[in-house]
């Protein structure tokens, strides 16, 4: 690849417009170089060959709406998966897919619904997002308790590295373990290591019945009880989210239990779980509305943290968070200890001193996004210099020319 | 051939476990000379049983020091010849690291060593209304750091996943004997690289596990299991499609043929398997007990619509047990009929089941060679076991052709070459079926960013280099 050719030199007119791409897309490339918006796995290579070459970075995006804190200083390129979007291989019998990555996992679960099948994730925001950025971001959402994290369901993916390496990684098939699974490191490394292109995923079988439990309670604390209750419970619901609103300090709090299942089993779980947590639920009638706002809930603070704990301390690293926060929005997976929780102003001290209880706890601390003053060094907690010794090692694998900065900066 | 092992090394080795942990002598060498693949066999020069992570990291820092490669070691189950031992190295066995931890109730984890059997785990864990859902058929021995190495599944993992979904923290001694922790729940902030995930599955070639942090979960309330009789293996593998098709979530379904019946009847561990089925089929529901009659139900018509003869349910938990026996037992119960076993291990597409079936026979019959089917079929994780005898060299190299023939096969149709038992040293050569040089070349250099000497289980997994002048063969 030659280093003085310009990227209308190696990729067709249609990958370099600008046209029809997302506002978010547009805002997020307004420092860019370039907006890339490749058609195929060729032409990202393409692209990935001629930014090693001109030592410009590349900050792969999928929809380009999910929020992630960036410092993008320097000459970068933006490459959107947007156009590569499609159902590759579906066999309904087999329950497990292929689809390009810029396919947008609302436009999956619809085709996956004629045939009573769905992707069990639900983070926020997920029908407009992009399989290649969820995969990318390796979020699950709390219904992960129920069905297992995405992690556990992607099954294979194609990848370019940074130097333009294609690498099919995986397989289709949901048992493979044919050689180091390089797959797992891809799931969650947000653009690291290498641009995804496509992904195999394992889908399921629709629930019957989808319910959605609540109680609610004058604030967080005093869910304590009830949340380890409904989490030692010897049931397995879907999901368990402790929820509280923004301007409420903690107040207004609620339990929301999503169960699923063929009818017998939901009412007998539900049994089941009021007996064991000695409370009676609410069940809420437009589940449907009611998910989709809890599901969104806390994603969208002008600063967005996530504290992970064990889930027996989540509590504490809430109450932390209330000290050292004052007010902000939280919905938080009691299963599997994570919280959300989204301020409208909280001072980089504030969020110092939190990552400080949240790590003392034996938890870590993750900032997603903040205002002006958060642009400095990132404020969230660390992996050990061990881990991160390794990460970067394994980061010079599959970009050994370091296209990919702008995804550590 | 095998170099003892230099004596002033034995010295040092017998100070840092002890004089009763270390094994030169040669006649008891021998039992460490293959794994559950007796088809390979090599005496190491020493056998090494350290007691504890820093017993551990002493022995690899000493045997490293020395250039001496390390092949880790469970129970010695595995199916691929991952723990077959090399000429030039030490074998490092996990034997005495079986202590269970902890188990934490409330946030349902347990932390183990690596010597831990599967099922002890299990056992430990039942008190507390939890379980370890892992559970390959060699549970009752097979090691938990095994499981770790291998990433096993088992037949419940149709419904729960395998090793990886269960393991969220490790503890891993690295080359050279530097001691590192990886992962654990909550402690890891987004965007952090899974390197938890990426170990699981190295097959030894990274590290040595010494400390596992498992999720647990819920024993289930509910249970039921189903024996569906066919006449042929086609049917049975068309009842699996619309079992699947239907909606239900079985946690397990496994496929048992002719040839695997009878040899379980004539054996202890007989099962109530009729002798003259063609196929059966074991399909087991968990859950809450309210919706379970239904999902049976449900999998019992698919299974009369497949044209089953016959669907038994266990009437109670002996039952149940006799059942999983006569499936679980059944590589111990074909020692009665062939001398070796060759137990293969491919996935497949779980819609393209009845026709891998077919010509798996076909293949079987054209080399005249005896193979009998049981396996996970909803997941569509075939094991064809070949049986035959080592001695007879030319059974041996017909056993050898009919297995790169099924591989092929399994690859053709969308599947892959290992679904649970690794690759080790009996698949490497099928690597190339699956993966091209530019994969293959990043496998590498990720095992040397763990192991830059190549230290740690050298010649497994991946294939020698492509002979020059010789094409990539087909890629899947």
């Amino acid at each position: 690849m030659s280093a003085t050719a310009s990227l209308a030199d190696v990729l067709p007119a249609e990958a370099l417009t600008r046209q029809g791409a997302s506002d978010a897309l547009l805002e997020l490339a307004s420092t860019a170089e370039a907006v890339v918006r490749p058609q195929s796995t060729a032409e990202v290579a393409e692209t990935l060959g001629w930014a090693s070459a001109n030592a410009v970075g590349v900050l792969p995006v999928g929809s380009g709406e999910h929020r992630m804190r960036r410092t993008l200083e320097g000459r970068f390129i933006v490459l959107a998966t947007d156009r590569l979007t499609g159902l590759e291989i579906y066999e309904p019998a087999d329950v497990t897919l292929t689809a390009k990555a810029g396919t947008r996992l609302g436009d999956l679960n619809e085709a996956l619904g004629a045939h009573r099948q769905w992707l069990p994730f639900d983070p926020p925001s997920v029908p407009s997002r992009t399989i290649g950025g969820l995969v990318a971001t390796g979020e699950s959402g709390p219904v992960a308790t129920g069905y297992g994290e995405l992690r556990n369901h992607v099954l294979g993916a194609t990848v370019v590295c940074g130097d333009g390496r294609v690498l099919r990684l995986g397989g289709r098939v949901v048992k493979n373990v044919a050689g180091f699974d390089l797959l797992r490191p891809m799931v969650g490394s947000r653009g690291r290591l290498g641009v995804i292109t496509s992904v195999c995923l394992r889908a399921f079988p629709s629930p019957a019945v989808d319910r959605l439990l609540v109680v609610r309670s004058g604030d967080i604390a005093g869910l304590r009880d009830l949340s380890r209750a409904v989490c030692t419970a010897p049931i397995s619901p879907a999901s368990c989210v402790v929820w509280a609103p923004a301007g409420s300090l903690g107040g207004g709090a609620a339990l929301l239990v999503r169960l699923h299942g063929a009818l017998p089993t939901v009412d007998a779980d539900q049994v089941t779980l009021e007996r064991h947590a000695g409370v009676v639920f609410e069940q809420l009638g437009d589940a449907k509305a009611a998910l989709a706002e809890i599901r969104d809930h806390a994603a969208g603070g002008a600063v967005e943290l996530r504290i992970s704990l064990l889930p027996s301390r989540l509590f504490d690293g809430l109450a932390a968070a209330l000290d050292r926060l004052g007010d902000f929005a939280v919905a938080a997976d009691a299963y599997s200890g994570s919280a959300r929780l989204a301020a409208s102003d909280v001072g980089v001290e504030a969020i110092e001193l939190l990552r400080g209880d949240v790590e003392a706890l034996g938890g870590a601390l993750t900032v997603f996004a903040g205002g002006v003053e958060l642009r400095g060094p990132d404020l969230g907690s660390r992996p050990t210099p061990e881990e991160l010794e390794l990460a970067g090692r394994l980061e010079k694998v599959f970009d050994p020319s370091g296209v990919f900065w702008p995804c550590r900066a | 051939m095998t170099r003892p092992l230099d004596s002033s090394i034995v010295r040092k080795l017998c100070a840092i476990v002890g004089p009763d942990h270390v094994i030169t002598d040669p006649n008891r060498l021998i039992v460490y000379e293959s794994d559950g693949l007796t088809s390979y066999r090599v005496i190491p020069r020493a056998v090494v049983l350290p007691g504890s992570t820093e017993e551990v990291s002493e022995v690899v820092r000493l045997l490293h020091g020395e250039g001496i490669p390390i092949v880790p070691r469970g129970a010695g189950t595995g199916l691929s010849g991952g723990a077959l031992p090399m000429p030039e190295g030490v074998v490092v066995g996990t034997a005495r690291m079986n202590k269970i931890l902890e188990i934490d109730a409330e946030n349902r984890l347990a932390l183990i060593q690596p010597g831990v059997i599967n099922a002890s785990l299990t056992e430990a864990a039942m008190p507390y209304g939890l379980y370890y859902a892992p559970d390959p058929s060699s549970q009752s021995t097979c090691t938990l750091g095994g499981n770790v190495a291998e990433n096993s599944g088992g037949p419940h993992c149709l419904k729960y996943g395998v090793t990886q979904r269960y393991v969220t923290g490790l503890t891993v001694v690295m080359a050279g004997g530097r001691v590192i922790r990886l992962g654990g729940v909550g402690r890891s902030p987004d965007g952090a690289l899974d390197l938890v995930g990426l170990f699981v599955g190295s097959e030894g070639c990274f590290g040595l596990v010494t400390e596992i942090e498992a999720r647990l979960l819920p024993v289930a309330e509910g249970v039921r299991t189903l024996l569906g009789i066919f006449d042929t293996m086609e049917a049975a593998g068309h009842a699996v499609t619309a079992i699947i098709s239907e909606g239900l979530l079985p946690a397990a379904v496994e496929i048992v043929d002719n040839a695997t019946i009878r040899a379980v009847e004539a054996s202890v561990y007989a099962g109530g398997f009729p002798v003259d089925a063609g196929a059966a089929l074991v399909i087991e529901f968990d859950g809450t007990e309210a919706g379970l009659d239904a999902d049976a139900d449900r999998a019992e018509a698919c299974c009369h619509a497949a044209g089953a003869n016959e669907v038994k349910r266990a009437a109670d938990a002996t039952q149940r047990a006799a059942l999983w026996n006569g499936r679980k037992k059944a590589f111990g119960a074909m020692g009665r009929i062939a001398p070796d076993l060759l137990v293969q291990d491919a996935t497949v597409p779980r819609t393209r089941l009845p026709e891998v079936l077919a010509r798996i026979a076909e293949i079987g019959e054209r080399y005249e060679l005896k193979v009998a089917n049981v396996f996970h079929a909803g997941d569509g994780n075939l094991h064809p076991n070949i049986l035959f005898d080592r001695n007879d060299a030319d059974e041996l190299d017909r056993v050898e052709r009919a297995s790169k023939e099924i591989m092929s096969l399994c690859v053709d149709v969308g599947g892959t070459i290992t679904g649970e038992h690794g690759v080790g040293i009996d698949k490497r050569g099928y690597m190339r079926l699956v993966h091209n040089t530019l994969e293959l070349d990043a496998m590498g250099a990720v095992k040397a960013v763990f192991d830059p000497e190549g230290l740690f289980n050298p010649g497994k997994v991946l294939p020698d280099p492509l002979p020059e002048g010789e094409l990539e063969v087909a890629h899947r």
